[in-house]
């Protein structure tokens, strides 16, 4: 139930699409809780910048992620369209509950395997161990995200963001695991 | 962890099983370990039925889920037992050394059975071939002997603490639910009232008066709730009681320990984090208190030391006191010490509680007066660091000659504190209301947007810190400043913040695991208003913003000199003194 697709597996899976600052991006549908309004975040200092802070969602504090900035790209205002969508995934194998603020939140689409093609080798916003892959739809391509690497311990306290990284990543696509700054303890 | 990992019923069955029997052999294990201490200091039959009825049940236990090692070891214990019952052989210190170094062997056993090791190590084997030499000093009875333990019925007595507190926690459990049921009566009543009061042109203090019927009823549930979280302190207790006698018998000393208050409760994260600087005391005591058989005779004294663990509640508190009526501590050693590592100026001038306060400095390395035994290289410092990072406190009263006693105050709970709110640009932070001593508004001369300063309170200076600047929260400088001053172990420090919000209970949850380490911060509390404060761990800001100071006095006032720098990765350090 973790793994929406199975490359190769003839299974259509569920994810749901959402914007961030222009562009559509979608996780599988398995992993969002719920989507939730818009609502006052409060800082927690000496976080990466990624991280914005908590909120409260019916009395457990949640942190929420801004992709976006964690993408390398500038906070955008906040709409009335801005909302949390809810997932859920293991940071250092304890289930946790995250927020990610989005511009605003698509539909929810089906995909097969034939939908879906392999990232190209470069000029995605995101960097590739980040991505599952591009889902097709209609004549537009959408970045499937593959939460598990985005949201793990080290990518969450990692301060750099992913723009800094792009020419490395051209260069050698280096995994995530090997950078030295995973926190030691857990 | 793999949610896709498909786990068949029968699999989740015997996880629970394995669960219970864990449980049980834990429970067991350690009751055999506190009667055989008992049995040493006062040799009783109850107390030998009592460790034979144990070792029996732990027995059958392991017999009914196929652990044969743990079975064919505990056949072993329960004859050297049944030798003693007999009276066949004594009960001596040997023999209830053996018996205690099985009781370790069947922990062990029984910890490896269920990791999925079944078998008698070379060690074991030794062990058990002692046990039965133990017991068969006279083969000539034991041929006499009773029928084998293996064809006794299995006796259905399990440990009684266990059983009681499940009862309790059954009573507690019933008047939650009744009280949850009675709030949702309440609240279906507020409800109707809500939805009705439109049309019947009710009043808002009707909609008040019928709030506050509920209110006490979600207070007693929120009590009932916390009180869930409450454990005795007993079992910690008495797990110390193999600790001073083995820790004792290894210095060739005698010492007894007795136990008071078994029965005082307090949260299961305070007890947990108690357990450390208990330990630590308890060797102290030993190490340094607690005089040689010959030294305690010439003194006359009972040979035997006696330390005395005591727990009680006191407003809001719980203490913990540990006594001992060993040499006490001699204040010449204590100046002696001070004046060698340049603690104070004049140590021949200090008070006697301030004296005796020495020993918790950091750098008052008690090196020289530790026995050749100990060698810990860790002082009080670290006790004292650990019992205020709960927020409590460590005094400590002394006669030389007669004796020590230390005593913790620690918080009942740290799920609940009385706090107080603070505004920063549309940010809250809360600290705990002990610490807070007054507050000021900030003279129009201070108002600058510089990270620390300092103030002038009733003519003492009082160093200060700008919260939004330290948390680099942006935004203007507000129309009005307030300082909050708080009690800091090295005097007064204050926090400058925009708006004081007052005091109130608020329930206080730890920041997820993301959140780990984060300097300046120890947890987040729901606000009235539905968003989330933040706790803020004031020695720790304090620490930082004196270390910065140091390391660069000129650069001190950018804010960025009291949190990480953003280039580099944080430390993984935790605020937390008390590793797993």
């Amino acid at each position: 139930m973790n793994h929406p697709i199975e490359p190769g597996s003839g299974n259509r899976s569920s994810y749901l699409s959402f914007m961030l600052a222009g562009e559509e991006y979608a996780v599988g549908l398995l992993r969002v809780r719920e989507i939730i309004e818009y609502r006052p975040v409060t800082r927690v200092p000496g976080m990466p910048v990624a991280v914005q802070g908590v909120i409260n969602l019916r009395g457990s504090v949640v942190p929420v992620v801004d992709l976006a900035v964690k993408f390398g790209l500038s906070p955008r205002p906040i709409t009335r369209w801005s909302c949390f969508v809810i997932v859920e995934v293991a940071l250092d194998g304890q289930q946790t509950v995250l927020g990610l603020l989005c511009d605003t939140v698509r539909e929810v689409l089906e995909l097969g395997p034939d939908d879906i093609e392999p990232p190209p080798a470069f000029g995605t916003r995101v960097r590739l161990e980040f991505l599952r892959g591009m889902g097709r739809h209609g004549d537009a391509f959408i970045l499937l995200l593959d939460l598990d690497r985005v949201l793990s311990l080290e990518e969450l306290l990692r301060l750099t963001t992913a723009a800094d990284e792009a020419p490395a990543s051209v260069l050698a696509p280096a995994p995530s695991a090997s950078q030295p700054e995973s926190p030691g303890h857990g | 962890m793999g949610p896709g990992d498909m786990t068949s019923d029968a699999t989740v069955e015997w996880e629970k099983v394995l669960g219970i029997f864990s449980d049980e052999a834990e429970g067991l294990v350690a009751s055999m370990e506190e009667n055989l201490i008992a049995l040493e200091v006062a040799p009783a039959d109850s107390l030998l039925q009592a460790i034979l009825r144990g070792a029996h049940t732990l027995k059958g236990a392991a017999g009914s889920l196929g652990f044969q090692a743990v079975t064919d070891y505990t056949h072993g214990v329960e004859d050297l037992l049944q030798a003693l019952i007999d009276r066949r052989v004594a009960v001596d210190e040997e023999r209830v050394s053996l018996l205690l170094g099985a009781v370790d062997h069947l922990r062990d056993l029984s910890r490896a059975s269920l990791a999925g090791v079944d078998s008698l190590g070379a060690v074991h084997l030794a062990h058990l071939a002692r046990l039965k030499q133990g017991a068969g000093l006279h083969p000539a009875t034991e041929a006499v002997a009773a029928p084998a333990p293996a064809s006794l019925p299995r006796i259905p007595e399990s440990p009684g603490g266990k059983r009681g507190r499940s009862r309790m926690d059954l009573e507690r459990l019933d008047r939650i639910v009744t009280l949850t049921a009675e709030l949702s009566v309440a609240r279906g009543r507020m409800t109707q009232f809500l939805t009705r009061a439109e049309d019947s042109g009710a009043s808002w203090d009707d909609a008040l008066s019928l709030q506050r019927e509920m209110d006490p009823l979600f207070e007693e549930l929120q009590e009932e709730v916390m009180k869930v979280r409450m454990v005795p302190v007993g079992p910690l207790f008495r797990q110390h009681l193999r600790t001073v006698r083995d820790l004792a018998r290894s210095q060739h000393k005698q010492a007894l320990l007795e136990l008071e208050g078994e029965d005082a409760t307090l949260d299961t994260a305070v007890l947990d984090a108690l357990r450390d600087p208990l330990l630590h005391l308890l060797r102290n005591a030993l190490d340094h208190g607690i005089e040689s058989p010959d030294e305690r005779r010439a003194a006359g004294k009972d040979p035997r030391g006696h330390l005395r663990l005591r727990a009680f509640h006191d407003a809001g508190s719980v203490v913990v006191e540990l006594s001992d009526d060993g040499r006490g501590i001699q204040r010449e050693r204590v100046r002696e010490r001070a004046r060698e590592k340049g603690l104070v100026a004049a140590p021949e001038r200090l008070r006697d509680d301030e004296l005796l306060r020495l020993i918790f400095e950091p750098g008052f390395s008690t090196a020289a007066t530790v026995t050749e035994l100990s060698g810990r290289g860790v002082g009080m410092d670290v006790v004292r660091r650990d019992i205020e990072a709960l927020r409590g406190s460590v005094s400590i009263q002394s006669q030389e000659g007669r004796g020590t006693t230390l005593t913790l105050r620690l918080p009942l709970t740290l799920a609940v504190i009385q706090g107080f709110a603070m505004g920063v640009g549309d940010q809250v932070y809360v600290v705990p209301i002990e610490g807070v001593q007054e507050c000021m508004e900030v003279p129009s001369e201070e108002r600058t947007s510089e990270a620390s300063g300092v103030l002038s309170l009733r003519g003492q200076p009082l160093p200060y810190l700008r919260l939004r600047q330290v948390f680099d929260l942006g935004g203007g400088t507000p129309a009005r400043e307030n300082v909050v001053v708080l009690k800091h172990p090295d005097g007064m420090v204050g926090l400058a913040v925009d708006e004081l919000q007052g005091e109130g209970q608020r329930v206080i949850r730890p920041l997820g695991k993301l959140f780990q380490g984060i300097p300046g911060i120890s947890g987040s509390t729901i606000l009235g208003d539905g968003r989330v404060g933040l706790l803020l761990d004031t020695p720790s800001l304090v620490r930082r913003a004196i270390h910065r100071a140091c390391e660069h006095p000129e650069a001190f006032h950018s804010p960025q000199d009291l949190l990480p720098p953003t280039d580099a990765p944080r430390a993984p350090s935790r605020p937390s003194p008390l590793p797993e």
